[in-house]
């Protein structure tokens, strides 16, 4: 009896934490959820102008549009910084496991697990200093796009991928591959129709492509450390809910046991009295 | 006067939604202002300060406004930028420490090439983001 309420009590204190993180992963979600909401515009904006640029002038040259033999390859993969977030992490590193090539490549890690996965398959790290992903800010997202357009340029590697997770609803969340560079005319194949009419670049389009490019970049990555954050977000809270649940069944389960447990016992000292009393 | 419709947006959200007079910032090539009626334009941002001209007062607003775009279309002025903070929010005190620390590591031996990039890149941002402050702080 004595072991049924140790149990039930340290069952409670359990329930509580994980109440608690849910609670916590819900309100991160909502906030996380309003960053995407208000970088969107900033990124339809940079991608507009690009967009413009290729299709006033098909001429535009930039390193950063030439698809170059594929030599080494880089992946920027997004995990979270903490387990107990369901399949989260592991979904997101099956994925990139499926996607990688066979070939040489190096990883840029974002999240502490991430990182840990690199590690235990002995990849080549691009940089560590971006592990934590949950104090990613906006200003760490322009250096890394910084970091990897002038990898880039310098073709220390020819081609840049990022794998995220894309966040659909509070219930479901799609590990992703996207590919950053080298650009991709056909981002805007909608747009390309009909603007042909005349914009002053200066100093000119070149120039201003080349300036860009890496905002874009980074306005993608923000776009992507948000999602999976929000991913990650939906998906601890709903393990923790489901945990929560369980707490609650075995509370139950067990309550009944030591309700039984006493009865029994009561029952039986009734009867030993009944018995010794030799009525 | 005659005015134009302004939007500045980052990363961080909307900044200014609205109808301007003039707007003038530093692109890569060096200051530019933009006036209503102006041609379709396209450029680059630089570092450095951005001025808005309120319409129908004579508040000048001041921001720092590092990178991203300028365009210009029939309709409207987008202001897209990496970095964009009105100087009545810049943290002095923040902007300073990271001054003093991209100057540390400028001048020290031990850094890598790497890092005296990122750091240069740095002092640039802070050196901006004082400037603005200075002169918001001096009117």
């Amino acid at each position: 009896m004595k072991d049924i309420n140790l149990r039930i009590k340290s069952i409670k204190s359990t329930k509580q934490i994980t109440k608690a993180m849910e609670l916590v992963a819900t309100s991160k979600l909502t906030k996380a959820k309003d960053k995407i909401k208000r970088s969107r515009l900033y990124h339809l904006a940079l991608q507009s102008a690009m967009c413009d640029i290729l299709a006033r002038d098909i001429e535009t040259r930039s390193a950063y549009l030439e698809t170059r033999e594929i030599k080494k390859s880089c992946y920027i993969i997004i995990a979270g910084d903490r387990g107990l977030a369901g399949g989260y992490n592991s979904n997101v590193f099956k994925y990139a496991l499926e996607n990688i090539s066979e070939k040489e490549i190096t990883i840029l890690p974002i999240g502490k697990r991430a990182l840990d996965f690199c590690r235990r398959k002995d990849y080549e790290i691009l940089s560590d200093d971006f592990v934590y992903v949950e104090n990613i800010d906006i200003g760490n997202c322009h250096e890394i796009a910084n970091l990897i357009s002038e990898c880039f340029l310098k073709k220390e590697f020819d081609e840049v991928f990022i794998v995220y997770t894309e966040f659909i609803s509070a219930l479901s969340q799609e590990p992703t591959i996207k590919k950053l560079l080298p650009l991709d005319r056909t981002i805007c194949n909608e747009q390309i129709e009909e603007k042909k009419e005349y914009v002053l670049f200066e100093p000119n389009s070149n120039t201003v492509f080349h300036a860009i490019v890496p905002s874009f970049v980074a306005g993608m990555l923000w776009g992507a450390v948000n999602e999976s954050l929000t991913s990650e977000f939906g998906a601890r809270r709903t393990a923790m809910e489901s945990a929560t649940k369980n707490a609650e069944e075995m509370i139950d389960d067990l309550s009944l046991k030591y309700n039984r447990a006493r009865q029994g016992s009561i029952t039986q000292e009734i009867t030993e009295i009944v018995a010794g009393s030799g009525l | 006067m005659s005015s134009f419709h302004l939007k500045i947006v980052s990363l961080d959200g909307l900044f200014f939604d609205g109808e301007a007079r003039q707007v003038s910032l530093r692109s890569i090539d060096g200051e530019v202002s933009i006036l209503a009626g102006h041609i379709p334009y396209v450029t680059a941002i630089g570092a450095g300060e951005c001025r808005v001209y309120v319409e129908d007062s004579d508040q000048i607003r001041r921001a720092a406004c590092i990178g991203g775009l300028l365009t210009v279309t029939k309709e409207q002025v987008l202001i897209a930028a990496t970095t964009f903070e009105w100087a009545e929010n810049i943290d002095y005190d923040r902007a300073k420490v990271a001054q003093t620390q991209a100057e540390d590591i400028l001048s020290s031996d031990s850094a890598s090439e790497h890092k005296k990039e990122v750091a240069k890149n740095k002092l640039i941002r802070a050196n901006t983001r004082l400037k603005v402050v200075e002169k918001y702080k001096s009117r």
